[in-house]
Order: structure tokens, then sequence, then C-alpha cells
């Protein structure tokens, strides 16, 4: 993601965008639907009235009171609206009567319609609706039973008035969905502000987060809510992580430089000691001696931690492997000579196993570590035993001792680096509490596994558990691979 | 004076035990883990307690720490490879007096050491005086109205001792106890037989100024009278 994008998506925007999109669809259908419902009613409402001014029009129908006994309208009587157009005719085509201040174009075209019905038609600018329908009107009814007569009635009204109503309510639906639209909006931003408070709340609790301070306690009200809890506790599980990362980090760091200043302290007193006064050739050339030592030893810590360093970053290359057998023959014939000082018995058994996917040179780190380790925890008389099988798959190298054994409560710190269970011990000879770790990573990088297990008094045992490969041609395992003596 | 150096790294520890013997002339006495510091502590032989801050067996902190608890007046300096202001903070206001980061200067520690051994018996000044005679703990030298008089080292750190403490009885076991290491053979008619050496080479150079012996109680150094 590129830092411009950030924070252009609110999730709130959205929702309320979405939310008021919903609600305006609603309303726009809501609408619609009331609209047509009104239109159909007041249309409806309107050809009632239609016909009840077409009616009253009827009962104005009168006898003319002339010899041919014709009829005629007598409008002094109605009061019908003045815009209003009428007109009532004999089944013979001849109009009795009309309305009074009409065209005879309105008129006209009030007429063009022949089918009795409602009708709608236009005249000039003004759109009518108009019925027709043929009456019987009876006149004298007392004298002679009456004389029936056929009239046919038009009548016209213009809807101006029914659309502008029409448009009223139109316009009153709209006003009021966009009245709710706004109050439901800014209800919305209110709402969500108020209830999105804990996702800012975590933010800013998370915001605070760093290396010096790593303490994030997610508020109730972030672990109460069902969206956020999984999200505020993997990122303390996360922190947790990191946090313990980088404080082992910091205390390796820490315990490297303890090591190197107490080497150079070492150096810089001794240089210090011989240079404090005149001193006799002897003694100066056992203050070399000494500072010699000094710095073999500081060249080994070097070395030591920048192997573990290359170890813990380069992973193992493909298809390189060693025959495991030779490099602990040659291991343990190298180690001969510290076995027999130390008076110790070294046993190399026989073993099948073979070939591991392990770089030759850190198989031969890894055993001679686990052997001086071994040799150096012995007293004399006592015995190493190196034991190589191969079951099931993988291969085993154990290394035992008859040594001292390590505390129970040392045991599960031996692979740290700058761990020492016995400190001064371990100094005198001249560890600085790395090979364990350095065998830990070797075996590590080979996918493999390491195992220590110890008594007190009775000894120690190193399990390493490796893949065996199967063995290539014969020629090849005759071969011992490169050994950097 | 006699110091205890408790360190673990045993070359370390050598070479400053080297220099405090030969550049100060005091007792030497080393623990190479926390357990056994500690228990030497107990004795109260010390003038001085050079601790490595991390240590085996129990840390130079928690050394600090019991050697206060029992109300134990004895100077402090503590050898530490880590120099976060929290810790140096943590230590001394635990008790320690003062405090230095390896590597350090070896000139530096023993001044250090001098100057805390000096405070800790309440001088300020490396060159204490008493009658005529005027010591000087930087040059471990001994002049008497101006005049070097030649002590061996061992009578240089007996009138040292006593010199910390005029007109005070000092016993022969506390002599012993703080001017030699345990690697010494403790007889107590040797120090009779340097305070009697000392007392003679004051007088040679006409010294009034003198070491009384307090037969069953000890010696005191005695100046005379002051005149108006």
């Amino acid at each position: 993601m590129s830092t411009a994008a950030i924070g252009t998506h609110s999730l709130s925007r959205q929702l309320i965008g979405g939310v008021l999109l919903a609600e305006l669809l609603c309303a726009a259908l809501f609408s619609a639907v009331a609209i047509g419902h009104e239109m159909h009613g007041r249309r409806r409402a309107f050809d009632v009235m239609l016909r009840g001014r077409a009616d009253s029009l009827m009962g104005a129908v009168q006898d003319a009171e002339d010899p041919e006994d014709n009829v005629i309208v007598d409008p002094t009587e109605l009061v019908l609206p003045a815009q209003d157009v009428y007109e009532v005719l004999n089944p013979a085509g001849r109009v009795l009567g009309h309305s009074p201040g009409s065209s005879a174009d309105l008129l006209a075209a009030l007429r063009s319609s022949h089918t009795p019905g409602y009708f709608n038609f236009r005249a000039g600018r003004e759109y009518y609706r108009a019925l027709r329908f043929d009456g019987v009107r009876v006149i004298d009814r007392e004298e002679h039973g009456g004389y029936r007569r056929t009239v046919t009635v038009l009548y016209a009204s213009p809807t101006r008035d029914l659309w502008h109503g029409a448009v009223e309510a139109v316009w009153f639906y709209i006003a009021a969905s966009a009245l709710l639209l706004a109050v439901t909006g800014i209800a919305l931003v209110w709402f969500l502000r108020r209830r999105l408070s804990p996702l800012q709340e975590l933010a800013a609790i998370a915001g605070r987060v760093s290396t010096r301070s790593w303490e994030f306690v997610p508020p109730a009200v972030v672990l109460r809510t069902a969206e956020l809890a999984p999200i505020a506790l993997s990122i303390e599980v996360l922190l947790k992580g990191l946090q313990q990362s980088f404080e082992s980090q910091r205390q390796l760091t820490g315990d490297a430089a303890h090591e190197l200043k107490t080497s150079i302290a070492v150096l810089k007193s001794s240089l210090q000691l011989l240079s404090m006064a005149p001193r006799t050739a002897e003694q100066y050339e056992a203050g070399l001696e000494g500072l010699l030592l000094d710095s073999d030893r500081m060249e080994e810590l070097v070395n030591r931690m920048l192997m573990l360093t290359r170890l813990e970053e380069a992973p193992v290359e493909e298809n390189e492997s060693c025959d495991l057998r030779t490099v602990v023959r040659a291991v343990a014939e190298r180690l001969q000579p510290l076995a027999s000082l130390k008076q110790v018995v070294l046993e190399v058994s026989r073993g099948d196993a073979r070939f591991v996917s392990m770089p030759p040179g850190d198989a031969d780190v890894l055993c001679s570590n686990l052997l001086v380790n071994a040799l150096q925890s012995s007293s004399p008389y006592k015995h190493v035993s190196v034991v190589l099988q191969t079951h099931d798959g993988v291969t085993e190298l154990i290394v035992a001792d008859q040594g001292e054994g390590i505390p129970e409560s040392a045991l599960p710190h031996v692979f740290d680096r700058f761990y020492r269970a016995d400190r001064s011990r371990s100094r005198a000879s001249g560890g600085a509490g790395l090979g364990l770790s350095i065998c830990k990573a070797i075996v590590e990088r080979s996918g493999g596994t390491i195992q220590i297990q110890s008594d007190i008094g009775k000894g120690t045992e190193v399990t390493v558990t490796l893949l065996a490969l199967p063995t290539p041609d014969r020629r090849a395992t005759d071969s011992p691979p490169a050994s950097p003596a | 004076m006699r110091v205890l150096i408790v360190e673990d790294e045993a070359r370390l520890a050598n070479n400053i035990a080297e220099a405090l013997r030969e550049r100060c002339g005091y007792a030497v006495d080393r623990a190479g883990n926390g357990t056994d510091g500690a228990a030497l502590t107990e004795f109260k032989h010390y003038d001085l307690l050079l601790l490595d801050l991390m240590l085996p067996g129990m840390d130079g902190l928690s050394i600090v720490r019991q050697v206060r608890r029992r109300k134990d007046m004895t100077p402090i300096l503590i050898l530490t490879a880590r120099d976060q202001p929290a810790q140096v903070v943590e230590l001394l206001n635990a008790g320690a007096d003062d405090y230095l980061t390896k590597p350090f200067d070896l000139g530096e520690l023993l001044a250090r050491a001098k100057a805390l051994i000096r405070r800790g018996k309440g001088a300020s000044q490396p060159e204490l005086t008493v009658g005529r005679i005027s010591l000087n703990t930087v040059e471990q030298t001994v002049r008497c109205a101006g005049e070097l008089i030649d002590l061996s080292p061992t009578e240089y750190r007996l009138l040292e001792y006593l010199i910390f403490r005029p007109r005070a009885i000092v016993s022969a076991r506390e002599l012993l106890e703080h001017l030699y290491d345990y690697n010494w053979q403790h007889h107590s008619n040797v120090i009779e037989a340097h305070v009697s050496n000392l007392r003679k080479k004051l007088r040679t150079v006409g010294e009034e100024t003198t070491i009384a012996t307090l037969r069953g109680r000890g010696y005191r150094l005695e100046a005379p009278e002051q005149q108006p």
C-alpha cells in the first residue's frame, strides 16, 4: 500500500453512504407507489365529481314548453364551476344547451368523442377530462305519466386542478423523504461516532506501543465488542511475541558486549600491569605469553559469535550432505590427545548410520563441540561414548559422558547463548557459553533436533536426531568428506 | 590494608591483585564466585571490597545488600561490563560506593581504591600527618620534617594502617588481619618484630612520635603534645 492511499477509505463514511442510499431508494420507491395510489384515488374522485356534475346537469333538462315538446337545458338553477364545459344533445344531435362561456372550438373538441364513457382531450393549452353518457329524462311526470326524453350529456372539467393537487402531494412526499434522510443521516453519524469509539480507542492504544514501551492493554469495551476482540487479542499476542524476541535480542547484545568487554578488560589490565614498573626480561616474556593466550581466547570468542550469526542467517544449501561416520571418526582421532591428557576413555561405536544432509564443516564443528564438552566435564578414568545409529529413516548421534551432570534448573538454558551452568569452571576451560548454542543452530539449520538429558553424578547425554539420507554409490562413501582439520 | 576481589574472570582478578600488591602495598584476597566472596566478607578483615557484578553463585548486587544489611561500612567498588544508568543507580542505592565499567584503566582503579580506603577511614587527602611525620599514600613514602625515612614495605603498611587512627589502640590481631592475605601463616610475633623495627627507625631520625605497646591490648601511635 502506498502512503498516499492511507486513510482515504472510511468505513463509517461508506456505511453512512450505503445506509443513506438505501434509504433514498426506499423513499423513492415509497413515494412512487404513494403518488401512484394518490393519483388513482384523485382520478376516481374526479370521475365521480364529473359524474355528479353531469347528473345535476341532467336534472336541469326541462320541458321547453313549445309545441314540439322539445326539451331545453335551464342552467339558471345550476351552480357549476365556470371553467367547466358541458353540452347536452338530443338523439338527433341537436344541441339542447351548453355551458355559457365556452368557445365554439372548445365545444367542438368536447363533441369529438362519440362513445359513452370517460375520455381526455386538449383544447388550446388546457387539458380536460370529460364524460359522455346517454340518459333518459322524464318530464312532466304528474300530467301524463311523463314524457321520456333521451339526451346525451357531455361534461368536461379541466384537469389543471387535479394535477395541481397531485404535484402538491408529490412535493409533500419528496420533502418528507428529504427531511427523513437528513434526520437519519445526522443520527447515523452521531450513532456511528459513538459506536465506533472503541475502534478509535484501540487504534490510540496500539499507537502508543513502541520498542521502549510494550504495554498494550485493550480496554474492556474493546474486548466486549465481538468484532474488535479478535483483533485486540491477536495484536496482544503479536506484541508479546515481538517483545520477547526484542528482549532476547537485547539480552543477547548485552551478553555479547559483556563477554567482549571482559576480554578487553583482561587484555588491557595485563598490558597496564606490565607497563606499571620496569620488569625483567623473564617477566615481560611471561606477560607476553599470557597476553597471547588472552588474545587467542578473544579471537575464539569472536569467531564463535560470527559463526553463530552465519548459521542463523544463511539457510543450508540444497543437496549438501556428509558422511557422519567419517566425520565422527576424524574428530575422535583429533581429540584423542585431549582425552589422553585428561585420562578419559573415548569410545566410538561402530554404527550403520552414514549420510545426513549437513555440510561437512558444520558436522565437524558439531561433533567436536559435543566431544570437547563431554571430555571436559569428565574426570580421569571415566568414559565418553559416541554412538551413531539409524532407524526408521532417522540418524541419531548420541554423545554420553560420565561427568558430574548438569543441575535440573540449568538444563532448559544450556542451549541459550552465553549461558554457563557453572561459569567459573567454563571460564577456566575457555568456553564463553556458545558451544551448545552453535550445536543447536547447526542441527536446526539441517532440519534436525538436539536434546540433552542429565543426571547429577551420573553424567550427561546429548542426542542429535537428523533425517537419514540414502547411501549414494559405493565409491562416494569411501572417500572421506573434506574435513576442516 | 587488605582488599577482597570477587571476580570470576581469573586473569582479570590476577592482574588487579598484582597491581594492588605491587603499587599500593595492599594484601589481597580473591574469590572466584559470589558465594565464596560473600562468605569472606563476613570476617570483616577488609578495608575495601572489589566486586564484579555478574558472578556465578551470587551476583555482586546481592553481596552489596548482604554486606550493608550487617551494617558493615567497608567501602565497595563495583566492576561492571554494563553501564546502563538504571543499573548504576540501583547499585549505588543498594550501598555501593563507586563503580568502574570494564574495560577500565588499571591506574584509575588503583586511584579509586586508594581514595575509597582513605575516605572509609575518614581522611580526604592522600597525605596523612602525625607530629612531624607525614605519610604520602600515593607515593608510598614517609617523611620526618621533610626528610625521607627508608621503610620496608611491611613497615610502611603498618604505619599506614596506624596513622589513619592516631592515638587509638589497635590490636595485634587486627593488624594481622588487615595487613596480610589469607595465604600468610599468621604469627603474632611477626607484628611485634615489625613494630620494633619501625620504632627504631623513627627514633633514629629523632622523631618523638612512637608506637607504644600496651601489653595484652595492642599498639598505639602516640604523638607528643603539640607545642602551643
